[in-house]
């Protein structure tokens, strides 16, 4: 990464009583596409109006490239925003509204008229500059609101979940014209979602928001493989708990103990370890080995199969252990595990503590 | 046979004449009392004005070639046009502000535009008038503040006519204006802002135009109102620069020249209804009161 182009420094806001982002700091490379990743009201979309001037932090200070912008009133601010909802000027063509940014900018007519252009090039909508914007699909008003918070260069562009109005086929669509444009303009993008797929295929990198606390910060297989949190690991990508007992954690591996008797050791441990206390292991469906018949050496849980559900590229089996704990298994369609496995059964799950971890 | 019996059983259920919605025959009375009572008169009094004294154009000729009479249609144009600009002017930020306070802020003001709306139109101009006049408490205010050495005459005049008028048409804007704002999503003004436009960008480019359905009803509204409007230019405004509505009641109250008061009437309803042809064909019904 290079040096800090947008540094967002203990940004904090207060709603009277409450908190809707705590102290979030946060470093943003040039050209970077970086997802704020939460539920709502995880105080993402308001770091997002902060940082577009739409509401001033109680604390803390945004730089852009070592300048502080909280100084500048939003129409100044020359940053690029495409919201939630459509905003195109509904009494202006699609090529007036491209232009808007430049005509209040006192550009030359010439060089207005190039660049609505280019716009309409670059989001691939030539020939629509006439059209009003209720002419449009929710898609293609969404493109033009990209085309305009671009036209005027922006150091920065915010995105705040631009497609979330929009089904599911046409959101992939204009996801992967989203990334052409980034990589085109080599912009740096903010982009807010609650949708983890859609983060995880846009970004370079993606900090997860919850309860207004960046709880982590890194690229998708990152977060994937290492989460910080237990929040993390349930966000991105899915995941299975169980309850567990820690015998012993030091350098950030535990021993912990399941059901009483199954001791594991070497797991990597996250949060506050105590010994003796409670935690959840968290393990992947997808790493799961389901087996017919115990392992000898390699560590597995006995549990009985609940139900099997077909899902196209895999099959989700529904397992519970002798507890009543409820754990699932993702297997690839044709897994040799599959034939002839039927609710009741019982079955081992055998899984690599390395891959595993531990919550306190 | 028992397909039929079936379709027999079917039809029984169905009412020999059904009500649809395209049936005029219920509406018949009512459209009988309109026609007996607002069609008919109206269509003899401007009859009249084509047949009283003498049949042909004579009244025509005498209200449009009188400069007396050209003066009042001056008059009433000029009043009626400055009522209309100044509630604009008034109305817009009021509803604007309206559009963006509290819900529960809002509704007192609302309270408050209503109960002026249904207070007797007679006691609020009378109130103008004791506001107005030259003792009245304005002028002893300006007076007071060394803004003026005497009194300004605010009465008796047009001044005093378009004063009370903007007051009383004011609602007539700002309900329908504030009906357009409310509609205007809050995010197309943070957009523009992003955009590099300033407050006064923002307003003459995005909100002004999305604004302007909701003004030109209100405008027209305003506008109609006050060409024919009576009690107000009658008692404040001064017996020198009379207004058509009064010109209309001289002729038909104190003179019974019912072909005169009968012509200028005519005047006044082609001049609205040109007024109303103008509004539909730049905004059509469709867009009154939408973006």
């Amino acid at each position: 990464m290079s040096k800090p182009f947008l540094q967002i420094r203990g940004i904090r806001k207060e709603y009277g009583p409450v908190t809707a982002v705590h102290d979030v700091n946060l470093d943003v490379a040039q050209g970077e596409f970086l997802t704020f990743l939460g539920p709502s009201g995880s105080g993402k979309s308001t770091t997002l109006y902060i940082i577009a001037g739409f509401e001033n932090p109680t604390r803390g200070d945004i730089l852009l490239n070592g300048e502080t912008l909280l100084s500048t009133p939003s129409h100044k601010r020359n940053i690029g925003m495409v919201f939630q909802r459509y905003t195109l000027f509904p009494h202006l063509t699609v090529g007036e509204n491209i232009a808007f940014p430049l005509k209040v900018r006192r550009l030359p007519k010439a060089e207005v008229d190039a660049k609505v252009r280019d716009m309409l090039k670059l989001v691939r909508l030539e020939g629509f500059e006439d059209r009003k914007p209720a002419q449009m699909s929710g898609g293609q008003q969404q493109r033009v609101a990209l085309a305009r918070a671009l036209a005027y260069d922006p150091p920065v562009l915010l995105m705040d979940e631009p497609l979330s109005a929009l089904d599911k086929k046409l959101r992939e669509e204009i996801q992967h014209e989203i990334r052409r444009i980034h990589q085109q303009t080599e912009v740096t993008i903010l982009y807010v979602t609650h949708d983890q797929e859609e983060a995880l295929r846009l970004s370079d990198r993606i900090a997860v928001f919850s309860k207004g606390v960046i709880d982590q910060i890194g690229t998708g297989p990152e977060l994937y493989a290492n989460p910080a949190t237990r929040f993390v690991a349930e966000f991105i990508g899915d995941s299975d708990f169980l309850p567990c007992d820690l015998v012993a954690a030091a350098d950030g591996r535990a021993e912990i103990a399941l059901a009483g008797t199954t001791v594991i050791p070497n797991v990597p441990v996250h949060g506050k370890p105590v010994a003796g206390g409670k935690a959840a292991l968290m393990l992947r469906p997808e790493r799961l080995r389901l087996m017919r018949s115990a392992p000898g050496g390699s560590i597995a849980l006995p549990v009985k199969v609940s139900d099997i559900t077909f899902l196209g590229n895999n099959i989700h089996v529904a397992t519970e252990t002798a507890r009543g704990d409820a754990l699932a298994v993702r297997l690839p369609f044709g897994h040799e595990a599959i034939s002839s496995l039927n609710r009741g059964d019982s079955v081992w799950l055998g899984f690599d503590p390395a891959t595993a971890h531990v919550f306190c | 046979m028992l397909s039929r019996t079936d379709a027999r059983a079917e039809g029984s259920k169905i009412p020999a004449h059904r009500l649809r919605l395209t049936d005029f025959d219920l509406t018949l009375p009512a459209l009988g009392l309109l026609v007996l009572f607002f069609v008919v008169p109206v269509v003899i009094l401007l009859a009249r004005s084509v047949t009283e004294p003498a049949p042909g154009l004579g009244n025509y000729a005498e209200l449009l070639g009188s400069s007396t009479y050209l003066r009042i249609f001056a008059n009433t144009f000029i009043v009626s046009g400055l009522v209309t600009v100044v509630s604009l002017l008034i109305g817009f930020p009021v509803a604007w502000a309206l559009a963006i306070m509290p819900s529960r802020l809002a509704s007192v003001v609302f309270a408050i535009l209503l109960l002026s709306m249904w207070t007797n139109l007679l006691a609020r101009t009378y109130a103008w008038m004791v506001l107005l006049q030259r003792t009245g408490v304005i002028n002893k205010l300006l007076i007071g503040m060394g803004l003026i050495d005497k009194p300004l005459p605010l009465v008796n005049n047009l001044t005093g006519v378009t004063i009370g008028m903007t007051y009383i048409m004011l609602p007539f804007i700002i309900l329908p204006l504030y009906g357009v704002i409310r509609k205007i999503d809050p995010a197309i003004l943070q957009a523009a802002a992003l955009c590099g436009a300033n407050r006064w960008q923002a307003l003459v480019r995005v909100l002004l135009p999305l604004a302007m359905p909701g003004m030109a009803a209100g405008a027209l509204m305003v506008f109609v109102m006050s060409l024919g409007y009576f009690v107000t230019p009658a008692l404040l405004g001064g017996t020198a620069n009379m207004m058509l509505a009064e010109l209309i009641a001289q002729f038909v109250q104190s003179l019974v020249n019912w072909g005169m008061g009968g012509a200028a009437a005519l005047v006044l309803l082609v001049v609205t209804l040109a007024l109303y042809a103008v509004q539909l064909r730049f905004f059509g019904t469709d867009r009154m009161g939408g973006r």
